[in-house]
C-alpha cells in the first residue's frame, strides 16, 4: 500500500506565488523518504498540503488510500508532524502537551498518560514534564515536537528538518529513535540540509526545485543521473553551483599545494 | 466516550486551561473592575440618583455590568487565545488533528463562554448576597444571557481569526466593543437621553441585549423582549454560520 500519493499537487498562494507547480510522488509504506531542495524549492508546502496546513490549489493527495482533502479526519490521524519550527503552545507543560495532542487525536486518557510517561522517558524529558514549554531549551523543544507527532502512534511520521541548529548528539538521538520506529513499521518523509544524513537513512531521496519533483531515487541513482560521485554532488549540480563540491575544491587545494 | 468525544472535550479543555493557568488576569481583573463599577456607580453614584424607573439604580446598574462582564471576558478570551496560537504557530497542532472545522469553531467559542460565565456567576452571586439581587425572570434570562455570551465568543473568534497583529484586536474592543457597551445603556435609561441620543441608542444592537438582560433580573425593559429575543437568536445564528464557513475556508488559518 501507499503510504503516501500525491498526484499532480499545485499551490497557488492569493499573492500569486506558485510554490507547488504539478508536484507526483509516491512513498510507499515502511519507506524511509528524503525529499531535498534549496530554501523555498516548496518543501514545507507541500508537508502543509499533506498535514491540512495548506489548501491545494490543484491535484490529489492520498494517506494510506484516505483523501487528504475529502476523509481528512482519516487522513490527518494517520500523520505525525515535526515541523520546522518549535511551535509548543506556551500556556502548556511539557507533559500536557503531549497529553493534549493525543486528545486531540481522540486517544483515551488512560492510553493517553501511559504513552505520555513512555516518550517522556524516550526524549529524557521526565525532568521536565510540569515545566511550561516555554522554559524549555532550543534542544528540549526539538525533543517535545517530535515526542508530540509520535504521540498518536501515525502512520506516516513527516520530519521537517528536525536536526536544524541541534547539537551532534541530540541529532545521533532523534536518528536512532526515527530508524527504530521505521524499522517497526512506521513510514517517514524527511527533509533535511544535511545530505550526509539523507544519504545514510533515506531508502529513496526526491530532489525538488522551483515547485516540481526534477529526480527521484536512491542517493546511488541521484548521483549516478547527474554524474557525479555521491548526493551532496548531485544536489550542488541540481542547484548549479558545482564549483562548490568538496572534490572541486580538494583539487584546487592540491594544484595550491603542488 | 468516543474519538470524536474525547478530541472535543480536549479543544475545550485546551481553551478553560488557558484561562485558568491565568486566572488573576482572566477571572480576578474582571471581578474587580466590576465591583469598582459598582461601587462608583451603584453605591456613590446611586446614593444621589436613587430610583430609575421605581427601581433601586444599584440594582438598575448590575443586570447590564454582569451582561458587560459576560461579553468583554467571552469576547477577549477568544480574540487573543486565537491571535496567541498563531502568533506561536501551536495553532497548528490542532489545525493538523483530525478535528472538523465545527469542532474548532465550537472549542474556541466555548472556551471564551466558560470564562465569561465565570465572571458573570460570580458576580451574581456576590450581587445578591450585598444588594438582594433578584432573578424576575427566569426563563428570559437564562437564554438571554446564553445568547449574549456566544454571540460575543463567536464575535471574539472572528476577531482573532482576522487579527494580525495584537492591536487588531485591542482596537475591536477599546474602538468598536466598549463604545457600544457604554453607549447602549449599562449605567442609564435610554429614555432619559435628549435626542437624537434616545433614537440613536436604538440602532446599537447591545441596548436590546442589556434590556433581555435587566428584564430577566430586575423585569423592567425598554424595548420588546420576543423581539429582542429573536433578533439576538437571529443574529448570533448568522454569525456562528459566517464563522464556519471561515473555518471550513480555511480563512487566516490554513495557507
Amino acid at each position: 500500500m501507499k503510504a503516501l500519493a500525491i498526484d499532480n499537487l499545485e499551490k497557488r498562494y492569493p499573492t500569486g506565488v506558485e510554490a507547488l507547480r504539478g508536484v507526483s510522488l509516491e512513498i510507499e509504506e515502511g519507506e524511509f523518504f528524503g525529499l531535498l531542495g534549496p530554501n523555498g524549492a516548496g518543501k514545507s508546502t507541500l508537508i502543509h498540503c499533506t498535514t491540512g496546513l495548506a489548501q491545494p490549489t490543484g491535484g490529489s493527495i492520498e494517506i494510506f488510500g484516505h483523501d487528504a482533502i475529502e476523509h481528512y479526519a482519516e487522513a490527518r490521524q494517520a500523520v505525525g508532524l515535526a515541523p520546522q519550527e518549535p511551535n509548543v503552545d506556551w500556556f502548556l507543560t511539557v507533559e500536557e502537551t503531549l497529553d493534549y495532542h493525543a486528545g486531540y487525536f481522540g486517544m483515551p486518557k488512560r492510553e493517553r498518560r501511559e504513552r505520555a510517561k513512555e516518550l517522556l522517558e524516550t526524549f529524557s524529558l521526565t525532568e521536565k514534564r510540569d515545566e511550561r514549554t516555554r522554559t524549555l531549551s532550543g534542544g528540549m523543544k526539538r525533543r517535545l515536537i517530535l515526542a508530540r507527532a509520535v504521540m498518536h502512534r501515525p502512520r506516516l511520521l513527516i520530519l521537517d528538518e528536525p536536526t536544524a541548529g541541534v547539537d551532534v548528539e541530540l541529532r545521533l538521538e532523534l536518528w536512532h529513535y526515527v530508524q527504530k520506529i521505521n524499522q517497526e513499521g512506521t513510514t517517514i518523509l524527511l527533509t533535511t540540509h544535511y545530505l550526509e544524513e539523507a544519504e545514510q537513512l533515506c531508502d529513496r531521496i526526491a530532489f525538488i526545485a522551483d515547485g516540481q519533483i526534477v529526480a527521484e531515487g536512491t542517493s546511488e541513482a541521484l548521483a549516478a543521473r547527474f554524474d557525479v560521485p555521491n548526493l551532496e554532488d548531485a544536489y550542488l549540480a541540481l542547484v548549479g553551483r558545482k564549483e562548490l563540491s568538496r572534490s572541486h575544491i580538494e583539487l584546487e587545494v592540491d594544484e595550491v599545494e603542488a | 466516550m468516543s474519538a470524536a468525544q474525547i478530541r472535543f472535550a480536549t479543544l475545550w479543555r485546551r481553551e478553560c486551561n488557558r484561562f485558568l493557568k491565568i486566572k488573576k488576569q482572566t477571572i480576578g481583573a474582571p471581578m474587580l473592575e466590576t465591583f469598582l463599577y459598582i461601587t462608583v456607580f451603584g453605591a456613590a453614584l446611586g446614593s444621589r440618583i436613587k430610583h430609575l424607573h421605581g427601581i433601586d439604580y444599584v440594582l438598575f446598574v448590575i443586570p447590564g455590568l454582569i451582561m458587560m462582564a459576560f461579553s468583554t471576558n467571552a469576547f477577549s478570551n477568544n480574540s487573543s487565545s486565537i491571535l496567541q496560537q498563531k502568533f506561536q504557530g501551536a495553532i497548528q497542532d490542532q489545525l493538523s488533528s483530525p478535528a472538523s472545522p465545527a469542532e474548532l469553531l465550537l472549542a474556541f467559542s466555548l472556551g471564551g463562554f466558560m470564562r465569561g460565565l465565570t465572571v458573570a456567576v460570580l458576580t451574581f452571586v456576590v450581587s445578591v448576597i450585598l444588594v438582594g439581587l433578584p432573578v424576575e425572570h427566569v426563563l428570559v434570562l437564562v437564554p438571554s444571557l446564553a445568547l449574549v455570551g456566544f454571540f460575543f465568543s463567536q464575535l471574539g473568534v472572528l476577531i482573532g481569526v482576522r487579527a494580525e497583529q495584537f492591536d487588531d484586536v485591542a482596537f475591536a474592543q477599546t474602538f468598536v466593543l466598549q463604545p457600544l457597551i457604554f453607549l447602549g445603556g449599562v449605567f442609564y435609561s435610554a429614555a432619559l437621553l435628549p435626542q437624537p441620543f434616545e433614537t440613536l441608542t436604538r440602532f446599537d444592537p447591545i441596548f436590546y441585549m442589556i434590556n433581555l438582560v435587566r428584564y430577566g433580573f430586575v423585569g423592567f425593559t425598554e424595548v420588546s423582549i420576543a423581539l429582542s429575543l429573536l433578533a439576538l437568536t437571529a443574529a448570533t445564528t448568522a454569525l456562528f454560520l459566517f464563522n464556519l464557513r471561515l473555518f471550513s475556508r480555511g480563512y487566516r488559518l490554513r495557507a
